[in-house]
């Protein structure tokens, strides 16, 4: 539904707009709690949102993503840092002088006024002339899907509805930057899927540097050029999805990032070849090199549920030997936990056959995926 | 959804905001707004107890100790204590039944708003409308007394007929507290009483009389310090027997020109006032018992009186309404005839003559609460709004002192005001500006308090979505912030001029001959014996305060935010 009203609206002057870099630079934040005194909502944060990209902040409550993008967008204030959109120092700039765009957690749409005036709204603070907001604003409601939706007043607005009106308000005063508080998190689970692309690709095609917070792993990876997954106030790790998954920085980031494995291993040599690994007693050879490593150091092997392949013990005569100690059937995919000689062990497996079933009690083999171990140095 | 949601949620973080430095236009009006409240709450207040306190610029209790000396200013403090003790009894009981016929009785719709309705006139009517009906049945002449009874000779002047008035006066302010404190009272807390098998008397005993206790203690503070302020009808009807500290002041200054007796006099009533006042924000504060748990109420009618009861209930509300409305009509009636209970010829005269010779009190009158309307309204609306969401500093000193004047009684208000407002450097007395900025200082905390309620349901992202959209914090207040706060404006602005048109006890000391008052102007007919031109202007009064009311309810209902429930008031202790 986007992409025809894009194609259709794109020529208009007022989109895409002039993308600017953001930059955090050492911020911290405080809150004053009543009782437990001066709490860090943010310690010493620096990040870097390049021009047109979506950066998703990420990450369990109270880590601090909300208390960033806030700062962000000049509703808090920092206690120590700057901020910067483009090369203007904005630490002390007042939120209405800041060029952003903001889409709230409850959309916040005025409840007095109508679907065009709320999206009015900026316009008129800018003192535009009527034409111009009139044609502005039926462009912009074309192109979240709204035509005709002016006059209605917000609380006859389905809650997908009032997000678009939302987004609407919040994309037709140009802003150079788009924030977004856990925009989907009051919307059905299918209609949040459908929104994110839609966010997604709007934002694509405007091209505006967006940050985009969530608590939903699934939702930042499907929408984020990069993600900063953050914890007690600092950033975790920044990267792409792929690297997050993959690569992940530390056991937070491991366990955030979907379901992982972490597996107490010793490295036993370093070598061209690669690195040798001692894992519950059976050794591997990684291929590729992992710097920071040597011989005798304790590291954690991350291990994905779904490259472990599960087999069998009747069946099957290489890999570590368990016994499945429950079995959830979830249609596309089973998920078993597996005891591993007193190490428990999730794995997954995907499509599973009637005749390939693992039930509790069960013999089974683990057969690890060297290609696809990531080592976490003990923390 | 981190520290900022989670923040909000139990409220017990400060956001960093606080610590934000304060916007330009946001600071200048605080500051501004302090300077006012200086000006109109505290000064006055200082210069009274400054005439009260300091002799020859030395601080002296030698005049206080002399007043206190005088045995009929003692009896006058003993009085004024009987006096509110009394009327808090009898009103707060007077109310109970009220609110637990309305909350249990079960009555038709219809019934509740014939009851709604009785209950609100003594609210919105001129301070001496009780009275005046009371001398026209009770007097020596009166229709009850004399007419019906055959009674010769009859003192109506006196403690008895001071108390029935202040009671149906002040009993609607019990009526109110009370009624949202038995309908909060779940029923089926009762019904579970019952299938315990106890006896509903035994229950209402144990269940809903000791859950009701907060609010009927709150309701009686609530009264005492309404009999307390009171002086119209004590000026009318407790006569030289039974003396009273706002008569007494007021006697002092109009009679004897003892401005500092009469502020030592203020400054004994000053003490019982503070004590109530503060036991009073105890107990609101601590709240009632919270029996709401936000799931829906029993539809079935709760059983909680018998048949027989709830007629009994019905009968005695039945039995004061319609003694209310008989005291109204009897006013109309006076308002009708050359002279009630001696001439009962139909005639117009009282209202020629309130239009003529009482033309300029209306005008003035009308003037001051028209001006006064939108200032108070406003401010109300202003104050309220930086109490919930202003700079962190002094915003719960603004609450407090922004209520003084309200908590006071208007008597130690209008004297404050004569001793600050007549000399330089602010001389003001003889101005319409010390009446208006009395009533708009005095009349606005049901706005402010409105505001406040409001703002608390107004979620912080609409102002902030106004922020990130470009709009400063002064138009974010005008364009988002107002309109939605528009029904505790609408409060604001019907209370100002309800007072305006009824208000009394504080005005007396400021009106003069250039802006005087129809209030003023009926106890000048009282003192003339001039009733029928008195009854006429609270006739008149009593019509246009319920004109302007149904108009600004037409107008709330109209509002895109409207609820469709009718406006709080908040007349309670007025």
């Amino acid at each position: 539904m986007l992409a025809g009203a894009l194609s259709r609206h794109l020529h208009r002057d007022q989109l895409p707009v002039n993308p600017l870099a953001i930059r955090l630079d050492h911020v911290s934040a405080q809150f004053q709690h009543r009782v437990k005194g001066a709490i860090a909502a943010l310690r010493d944060v620096s990040l870097e949102v390049q021009p047109g990209e979506l950066l998703t902040l990420l990450g369990p409550s109270g880590c601090g993503k909300t208390t960033t993008l806030r700062i962000i967008a000049g509703f808090q204030e920092p206690t120590a840092g700057r901020i910067l959109i483009g090369d203007r120092d904005v630490t002390r700039a007042e939120a209405n002088d800041r060029g952003i765009g903001f889409v709230f957690q409850n959309y916040a749409l005025f409840p007095h006024l109508t679907v065009f005036e709320n999206v009015a709204y900026g316009l008129r603070v800018q003192r535009h002339d009527a034409w111009h907001i009139a044609s502005a604003v039926s462009d912009v409601l074309s192109l979240v899907g709204l035509a005709g939706y002016d006059p209605q007043m917000p609380h006859q607005l389905s809650g997908g509805e009032q997000q678009r009106v939302a987004l609407a308000r919040a994309i037709v005063i140009r802003p150079s930057v788009l924030l977004f508080d856990e925009p989907l998190s009051n919307l059905d689970a299918k209609l949040r899927v459908q929104m994110r692309g839609e966010i997604r690709s709007l934002q694509k095609k405007l091209g505006i540097t967006t940050v985009y917070v969530t608590h939903d792993q699934e939702e930042a990876m499907a929408i984020s050029d990069r993600i900063a997954v953050m914890n007690r106030g600092e950033i975790a790790q920044v990267g792409d999805a792929e690297q997050l998954y993959r690569r992940p920085a530390s056991a937070f980031v491991a366990r955030f990032i979907g379901r992982a494995n972490l597996l107490p291993a010793m490295v036993m040599s370093v070598g061209a070849a690669g690195v040798e690994i001692d894992i519950l007693g059976q050794r591997h050879t990684l291929p590729g090199v992992q710097s920071g490593l040597r011989r005798g150091q304790t590291v954690s092997a991350v291990i994905r549920p779904e490259a472990l392949a599960i087999s069998d013990a009747a069946k099957a005569e290489a890999g570590l030997l368990g016994h499945v100690t429950s079995c959830a059937y979830l249609g596309d995919k089973c998920e078993y936990d597996v005891d591993l000689a007193g190490t428990a062990v999730q794995v997954t497996k995907a499509n599973p056959l009637p005749s390939d079933r693992l039930h509790p009690t069960t013999a089974v083999r683990l057969q690890l995926p060297v290609d696809d171990i990531h080592l976490l140095p003990e923390e | 959804m981190c520290a900022h949601a989670a923040g909000s949620r139990v409220k017990t973080v400060a956001p960093a905001e606080a610590l934000k430095r304060v916007d330009p236009a946001l600071g200048l009006t605080v500051a501004a707004l302090w300077l006012m409240l200086g000006l109109f709450v505290v000064y006055p207040l200082l210069m009274m107890l400054s005439v009260a306190f300091v002799d020859d610029g030395r601080p002296t209790i030698a005049p206080l100790l002399a007043i206190v000396g005088k045995p009929s200013h003692r009896a006058a403090f003993l009085n004024s204590l009987l006096l509110g003790g009394l009327v808090g009894v009898f009103g707060t009981a007077l109310g109970f039944l009220f609110a637990f016929t309305v909350a249990r009785g079960n009555l038709p719709p219809r019934w509740v708003r014939l009851i709604d309705a009785a209950t609100l006139l003594p609210l919105i009517s001129p301070p001496f409308t009780t009275s005046i009906s009371f001398i026209f049945s009770f007097g020596p002449r009166g229709l009850i007394t004399h007419d019906l009874l055959g009674l010769k000779g009859t003192n109506v002047y006196g403690l008895t007929s001071t108390l029935a008035a202040e009671v149906l006066t002040y009993f609607p302010i019990a009526y109110l507290t009370l009624r949202p404190v038995l309908s909060g009272i779940s029923g089926n807390l009762e019904e579970m009483a019952f299938s315990l098998g106890s006896r509903r008397l035994h229950v209402f005993r144990t269940v809903t009389l000791p859950l009701a206790i907060p609010g009927l203690a709150n309701a009686f503070l609530l009264l005492f310090a309404a009999s307390l302020a009171d002086f119209a009808t004590p000026l009318i009807l407790a006569g030289n027997v039974f003396p009273v500290l706002p008569t007494e002041a007021y006697l002092q200054i109009t009679g004897l020109f003892d401005l500092k007796g009469g502020a030592i006099l203020s400054v004994l009533l000053l003490v019982p006032a503070a004590i109530v006042y503060v036991l009073q924000r105890g107990w609101v504060a601590r709240g009632h018992f919270v029996t709401v748990t936000g799931k829906a109420g029993p539809q079935s009618p709760i059983r909680s009186v018998t048949p027989m009861a709830r007629a009994g209930l019905s009968l005695g509300c039945a039995a004061v309404g319609l003694f209310i409305l008989y005291l109204y009509a009897l006013l109309g009636l006076a308002s009708l005839v050359s002279a009630f209970g001696a001439d009962h010829a139909w005639t117009l005269r009282h209202y020629q003559v309130i239009f003529t010779e009482g033309r300029k009190a209306i005008i003035d009158t009308l003037i001051i609460a028209l001006i006064g309307m939108p200032l108070g309204g406003f401010y109300g609306v202003l104050v309220g709004y930086l109490v919930a969401r202003g700079p962190a500093l002094g915003r719960q000193a603004m609450e407090v002192v922004c209520m003084i004047n309200y908590a006071l009684p208007g008597t130690i208000v209008g004297i404050a005001y004569l001793i600050a407002f007549n000399d330089p450097p602010i001389a003001l007395t003889g101005t319409a500006l010390i009446i208006i900025a009395c009533y708009v200082f005095r009349y606005s905390p049901a706005g402010i308090r409105t505001t406040i309620a409001l703002m608390q349901q107004i979620d912080k992202s609409l102002e902030e979505a106004s922020r990130s959209l470009g709009a400063r914090s002064a138009t974010t207040f005008r364009r988002v912030t107002l309109p939605l706060v528009m029904p505790a404006f609408l409060a604001g602005v019907g209370v100002v001029f309800i007072r305006s048109m009824t208000a009394i006890s504080a005005t007396i000391f400021l009106v003069s001959i250039g802006w005087t008052l129809i209030t003023v102007r009926i106890l000048e007919n009282m003192t003339e014996l001039s009733l029928g031109p008195a009854a006429a202007f609270s006739v008149f009064v009593i019509t246009v305060v319920m004109a302007v009311m149904a108009l600004l309810n037409a107008v709330l209902r109209r509002l895109p935010t409207a609820t469709g429930e009718q406006m709080q008031w908040g007349l309670g202790g007025g």
